[in-house]
């Protein structure tokens, strides 16, 4: 399905973005599983090629996360390839690689990479969804949810394929959006288990809101904007 | 000083067709439903910018699964009110920090409110596109005369 991005940039020079959606589009043509000619739908389907350098990257580093996650992230946890959770955020960090200006904010369907700042960030009310849970003030940083919210499940429980039950949403702030997306992931499906996982995580904060209305989460105050009634 | 940022700002928003999170192949929406037509002829005429006080409507966004449009009201630079002027589509479903230290694990209430916001994270499916609509509509408010 077709996913807005949307780059903001804060550059008095402006910036040149199409070498930034170039690229999109050729990860798009590598990646797309709903395209039965990209080398990830090929490869789904079981047919034997050498994959592009930038496909084998990707399914290396989804492999790396599996076994750090335990099992938690897994690119074939629906059964078969699709590494969609890693090549949003990785496409975007790249994008972010390409972009030559002091700040920008590339937003890619709900998930947030700021260069410069700081950026004020909102992470989205679960269950009222005019209304923000949190926002943040950040520079320098990915911000990436994983939730339910009202489309249904697109998260299953690697172990059990069913969908995670008493969290709401996790957030995951965190220097690469890739890593920070995958964490997401992860913590989302590890369930009440989640929130205890992120505090042992290095260089990142969490914020997972729990479906009894409490809100389990690492990220300091001084991250924290107020928020309006 | 956000005023004098804003006429700086360069946005573009652009819809690739890189895969989200789905799992399933995305239902399409049927283009001979009358409730189809009827929202698509509804987007065609909804104003794209209301220029009454700070209140401005994001362009409609057609989705494999609907058509939505946002209306946003910024009041002196806070984000103060979000309408979903057109939300359509077919089915139930449709319808309906960087510190090297041991981060610590604080329980909090869930809040719900606003703020002066440059993005919001977490959206998935139709939530991403209201979310796209409420952006132009945030984008659209803030670069009206006061």
């Amino acid at each position: 399905m077709g996913m807005p991005v949307r780059v903001e940039v804060r550059d008095a020079g402006g910036a040149d973005l199409e070498p930034v959606f170039a690229w999109l589009r050729r990860v798009d043509a590598l990646f797309s599983p709903y395209r039965p000619g990209s080398e990830v739908a090929r490869l789904a389907r079981g047919e034997r090629f050498a994959p592009h350098p930038l496909v084998r990257e990707v399914l290396q580093r989804c492999e790396a996360l599996r076994v750090q996650t335990r099992g938690w992230f897994d690119a074939y946890a629906t059964g078969r390839l699709d590494p969609c959770g890693y090549v949003k955020g990785w496409a975007v960090d790249g994008a972010a690689a390409l972009l030559e200006a002091d700040a920008f904010c590339i937003d890619a369907g709900g998930d947030v990479l700021v260069r410069g700042g700081p950026w004020r960030i909102g992470i989205r009310h679960p269950r009222r969804r005019d209304r923000l849970a949190a926002a943040l003030a950040v520079s320098d940083a990915a911000v990436a949810t994983s939730g339910l919210y009202e489309r249904g499940a697109h998260i299953v429980d690697p172990r059990t394929g069913t969908t995670p039950r008493g969290v709401l949403s996790v957030t995951v702030v965190g220097p690469r959006l890739a890593t920070a997306d995958a964490y997401a992931t992860a913590a989302f499906a590890m369930g009440a288990d989640g929130p205890a996982w992120t505090a042992g995580l290095r260089d990142h904060r969490a914020l997972t809101i729990l479906a009894d209305g409490r809100v389990l989460t690492t990220v300091e105050d001084n991250l924290r904007l107020p928020l309006a009634a | 000083m956000r005023r004098a940022l804003a006429a700086l700002v360069v946005t573009v928003v652009a819809v690739i067709l890189l895969a989200g999170y789905e799992t399933r192949p995305p239902r399409t929406v049927n283009p001979h439903s009358p409730l189809y037509t009827a929202a698509k002829a509804r987007a065609a005429q909804a104003p794209r910018a209301v220029p009454r006080g700070k209140t401005a409507a994001g362009a409609p966004i057609t989705t494999p699964y609907s058509i939505i449009q946002v209306q946003a009201t910024v009041d002196k630079g806070r984000l103060t009110g979000v309408k979903t002027l057109l939300l359509s589509g077919d089915g139930p479903h449709t319808n309906a920090l960087n510190r090297r230290a041991e981060p610590i694990l604080r329980a909090e209430a869930l809040k719900a409110g606003s703020a002066k916001i440059d993005s919001v994270s977490g959206a998935t499916g139709t939530s991403e596109s209201w979310r796209a609509s409420l952006q132009a509509a945030i984008d659209k408010a803030r670069g009206l005369p006061d």
